[in-house]
Order: structure tokens, then C-alpha cells, then sequence
């Protein structure tokens, strides 16, 4: 195993990247080997940490109305993945009451049913993920990741 | 886990008013909530094991517990900023 290898699944073993950023990690490593005309050796020069400092770390919201309320708000994207985490130890009883909460508003997502890859995965979508609402009134909404 | 949030900023500016800023020092909580946090974790230690004892299928306390520190602790680099004609405020963990 390469130590750039060693080094990501390292990054993932302790909590750093989710699997999907190191299996994309993984991937860019693999296209870099390829690439080269070495069979063998670093396929990434030095650190992968740039390869890592180039994925989004923030989620963002941007509200503009059209009345001039703006709402703009940086979350850390470690935040949404810790929070979403979470769930899965809510006790079932104060679960179950969100659920129906949140059904009662229109958002019929069960928690009970979420997964720590199905997370990884979703927040690896999130990555990717762009919203752009203009609406007739004038109000803007766009939540993207940077 | 990262580290926790040391300060919270918050600047709340209005038109003809002096601008408010107020640099609040959370690290001078932490050795209180950590105090609390200990207390609290003995309870949930001593409620997952009877939990754990009589059969129940829901144990967790403690690592909802833990979690929801770690949790807290990744609130910093948050940055919530609203604005209207008459205020903006402006708040940001450090």
C-alpha cells in the first residue's frame, strides 16, 4: 500500500472524511497512477491535503426578500453531519413525537430509518447540491456548498 | 472532535443607535458545563445500566450524551447574519 493510500484511509479511519470523500480521494489517486508512466510510486506529489482542502466545508443559505429582510447563514458542513448523526440516539419515544411533528408540517422523513452510510452518502450529495429560488415577488434563496 | 467554541461574536447594528458589538467568552463556561457534564454522566452511566439490567432495547444516555458535546463542539465557524432596514445582526462562533 502506497503511504498516500495509507494516508487517506487513515484521514478516514479517524474521522477527518466521510467514505465518499475518500473513496473520490481514492479514485483521484488511482487516475494520477494511471496518468503517470510509473507503475509504481506516489501517484499524489507530498500531501493529499490539498486534494482534502479542496472539498466544500460550509453549507450556506442566502435569503434575499424582496421586503429587504436577508438571512444569510454559514454552517459548518462537520456540524450537519454530527447533527444528522445524532438522531440515530434520540430515544425512540421523543423520535417518535418528532416524526409526527414533523409529518403534521408536511415532511414525512423518518429518522428511525437513517443510517451512518446513508449519512455519509447524504452528505456527500450535499457536497454537490445547489438550490436557486427566485420566486414571482422578488425573493432569492440559494443553498449551496463552498 | 474538534475544538469547542471559545467565543461567541455579536454585532447588532441600527441606524441613528451606536452599533452594539458583545464578545462573549464561552471558554469561561466550559470549566462549569464540564463540572455539570461530569454530574450528568454519572446519572446517565447509572440510568443505561439499570436500563441495561431490566431489558430495555434503548441504552444510549451516555453516547447521546457525548455525542451532543461533540456536537457542540462543531458549532464553531458558524455564522448566522440577518438584516432589514432597521437592524443587522450579526452573530459568529469563533
Amino acid at each position: 500500500m502506497s503511504a498516500d493510500r495509507s494516508r487517506i484511509l487513515d484521514l478516514l479511519a479517524g474521522g477527518k472524511i466521510t467514505a465518499e470523500e475518500a473513496e473520490r480521494l481514492l479514485d483521484a489517486l488511482d487516475a494520477h497512477a494511471g496518468a503517470a508512466a510509473e507503475p509504481s510510486g506516489s501517484a499524489i506529489q507530498g500531501d493529499p491535503e490539498p486534494l482534502i482542502a479542496a472539498l466544500p466545508k460550509y453549507l450556506y443559505v442566502k435569503v434575499l426578500a424582496a421586503n429587504g429582510d436577508n438571512v444569510d447563514v454559514k454552517i459548518p458542513i462537520v456540524l450537519v453531519r454530527s447533527g444528522l448523526k445524532l438522531t440515530s440516539l434520540i430515544p425512540p419515544l421523543a423520535m417518535d413525537k418528532i416524526n409526527d411533528t414533523m409529518a403534521e408540517h408536511g415532511m414525512s422523513v423518518d429518522f428511525n430509518n437513517f443510517k451512518p452510510e446513508d449519512i455519509d452518502e447524504l452528505i456527500g450529495a450535499l457536497r454537490d447540491m445547489e438550490v436557486n429560488v427566485d420566486a414571482k415577488n422578488g425573493d432569492t434563496v440559494r443553498v449551496y456548498c463552498a | 472532535m474538534n475544538v469547542p467554541p471559545l467565543v461567541l461574536d455579536l454585532r447588532v447594528v441600527r441606524p441613528e443607535r451606536r452599533p452594539v458589538r458583545l464578545w462573549l467568552p464561552l471558554f469561561l463556561l466550559w470549566p462549569l458545563a464540564l463540572v455539570v457534564g461530569v454530574l450528568v454522566l454519572v446519572l446517565t452511566l447509572v440510568a443505561d445500566a439499570l436500563l441495561l439490567v431490566l431489558g430495555r432495547r434503548y441504552h444510549h444516555y451516555t453516547i447521546l450524551l457525548v455525542r451532543s458535546c461533540a456536537t457542540l463542539g462543531e458549532t464553531r465557524g458558524m455564522v448566522i447574519r440577518f438584516s432589514n432596514e432597521k437592524t443587522a445582526v450579526d452573530m459568529t462562533v469563533q
